[in-house]
């Protein structure tokens, strides 16, 4: 029977959750499940919102046979303007159970595709992963983004490391080890090292409740020192980040009164991978270049105050890496990739000369509700 | 089914599924054929979308149930297809 794709709608329910059994029973990963319900519960889509998500399953009659999102976002393309894109997430086929549904995520994507040629995928774990090698095989073009760290509780991070064996950790540290030449307790040093290469920033951090026009004055002066970033704007960060999420905090940094950037830090949710250590997250930032370091030390700061075990961040732009690093981080292996359709991909164009000023962080894409 | 079609792309499928040539019948499918998942049924779309200069459609990609049947779908289009 023929496979249409079409919006999901509350009527598909119930075949949805019949889906999310049979690739649940089958695959024994409780990870496979697609959104319950028709109306996400994240940026659900709204009259005049800049963002929302919208969902797409794949029929075989009655039955659903996969499913998709699509995040629906502006961008900003240094030189081009604004541009509507999406982020393509949560691709699920029963092709990954039965064989003789192979062709559906091929589908699925080029579904995707078909209704935002401009598509964009984040994260997804490695290039060793099913869906990048889809989408690479698609012509979209692949990205490692920059993943720092920063042990806030040496003894901590080492009993938990040392107790996980986790294999990703282990040859982080590795590195580390072998870049230091000290050993894995040179960890602590290697950060201070790297510390001292900043130097001590005078700013004010403070929490605030959601974000005004102050964050509209800070787009509009740091926009152009990017060449592809997700809007930043109030309204659009009111939206991502509203007052009733609590697990997020929303920082204002400021100096001499003036804010110069803000942060928005949190507490990742409980992950095996990361035993019982509390690990802190700079989520996402925003400033001008000049006041990226800063922005990054304030952040830093706010959650060893929290008592975190570990400070992580992923950042894409060069900027915001050298700030990272002046503030102790250092670089680890990334499994977390940008992957741009060909059309985006034409759009960011010469793309190596405006890849190290993408400003992509954990806040873009799907990954907000999943992780925090 | 023309035999020309078949065997090309027979050929095709042995290169992405790492099968020999003589394993692969008009039968071989996802079920028999441990290396046909949904990457390689992308990679084998792909790939006669550009050996024969088709484009296929869902509808079609949907067809590709097996060799057998991918060859009649390749050579009903080449045969819609004016050279």
């Amino acid at each position: 029977m023929a496979i249409s794709i079409q919006p999901y709608r509350q009527e598909h329910e119930p075949a949805v959750e019949q889906f999310n059994r049979r690739l649940q029973r089958s695959s024994g990963d409780p990870d496979l499940v697609f959104s319950k319900t028709a109306i996400p519960r994240w940026l659900a889509p709204a009259n005049h919102n800049p963002v929302w998500n919208e969902f797409f399953v794949a029929l075989e009659g009655s039955t659903v046979r996969g499913a998709y999102g699509l995040k629906q976002e502006m961008v900003f393309v240094r030189g081009k303007g604004m541009q509507r894109v999406a982020c393509y997430h949560h691709p699920l086929s029963e092709g990954i159970v039965d064989r003789s549904y192979a062709s559906v995520g091929v589908l699925l994507a080029r579904d995707a595709l078909a209704r935002q040629p401009f598509l964009y995928a984040l994260g997804m774990g490695g290039y060793e992963r099913p869906l990048p090698k889809m989408l690479k095989a698609l012509g979209f073009s692949l990205t490692p983004i920059p993943f720092y760290f920063r042990v806030a509780h040496t003894a901590t991070f080492l009993r938990e490391m040392e107790a996980l064996r986790q294999a990703r950790w282990r040859a982080l540290l590795m590195d580390v080890a072998a870049a230091t030449g000290t050993g894995w307790l040179a960890i602590k040093s290697a950060q201070a090292v790297a510390r001292l290469r900043g130097r001590p920033m005078n700013f004010v951090a403070e929490e605030v409740a959601e974000f005004s026009e102050w964050a509209d004055d800070l787009w509009n002066q740091a926009k152009d020192s990017v060449s592809l970033a997700a809007v930043r704007d109030a309204n659009t960060l009111r939206i991502l980040y509203p007052p009733r999420v609590t697990n997020l905090r929303r920082l204002r940094v400021s100096r001499n009164s003036a804010a110069i950037g803000w942060a928005i830090v949190g507490e990742r949710r409980k992950d095996p991978k990361f035993g019982k250590m509390r690990v802190g997250s700079i989520v996402d930032c925003w400033a001008s270049p000049e006041n990226a370091a800063a922005v990054v030390q304030a952040a830093s700061q706010v959650l060893e105050k929290a008592d975190v075990d570990l400070i992580v961040s992923n950042q894409s732009h060069q900027v915001w890496c050298r700030g990272l690093e002046s503030a102790g981080f250092l670089k680890g292996p990334s499994t977390f990739l940008f992957a741009a359709s060909r059309k985006l991909t034409e759009l960011l164009q010469p793309l190596e000369q405006n890849r190290p000023s993408f400003h992509l962080t954990r806040a873009d894409g799907d990954g907000l509700p999943a992780n925090f | 089914m023309s035999a020309a079609v078949f065997d090309q792309i027979r050929t095709m499928a042995s290169d992405l599924f790492g099968v020999p040539e003589e394993r692969i019948t008009a039968d071989s499918s996802p079920q028999t054929l441990e290396a046909w998942d949904s990457i390689q049924h992308l990679n084998l779309v792909l790939a006669l979308e550009e050996k024969f200069s088709v484009q296929l459609s869902p509808e079609e990609i949907e067809q590709m149930t097996n060799i057998g049947e991918t060859a009649k779908l390749i050579e009903s289009k080449l045969q819609a297809t004016p050279r």
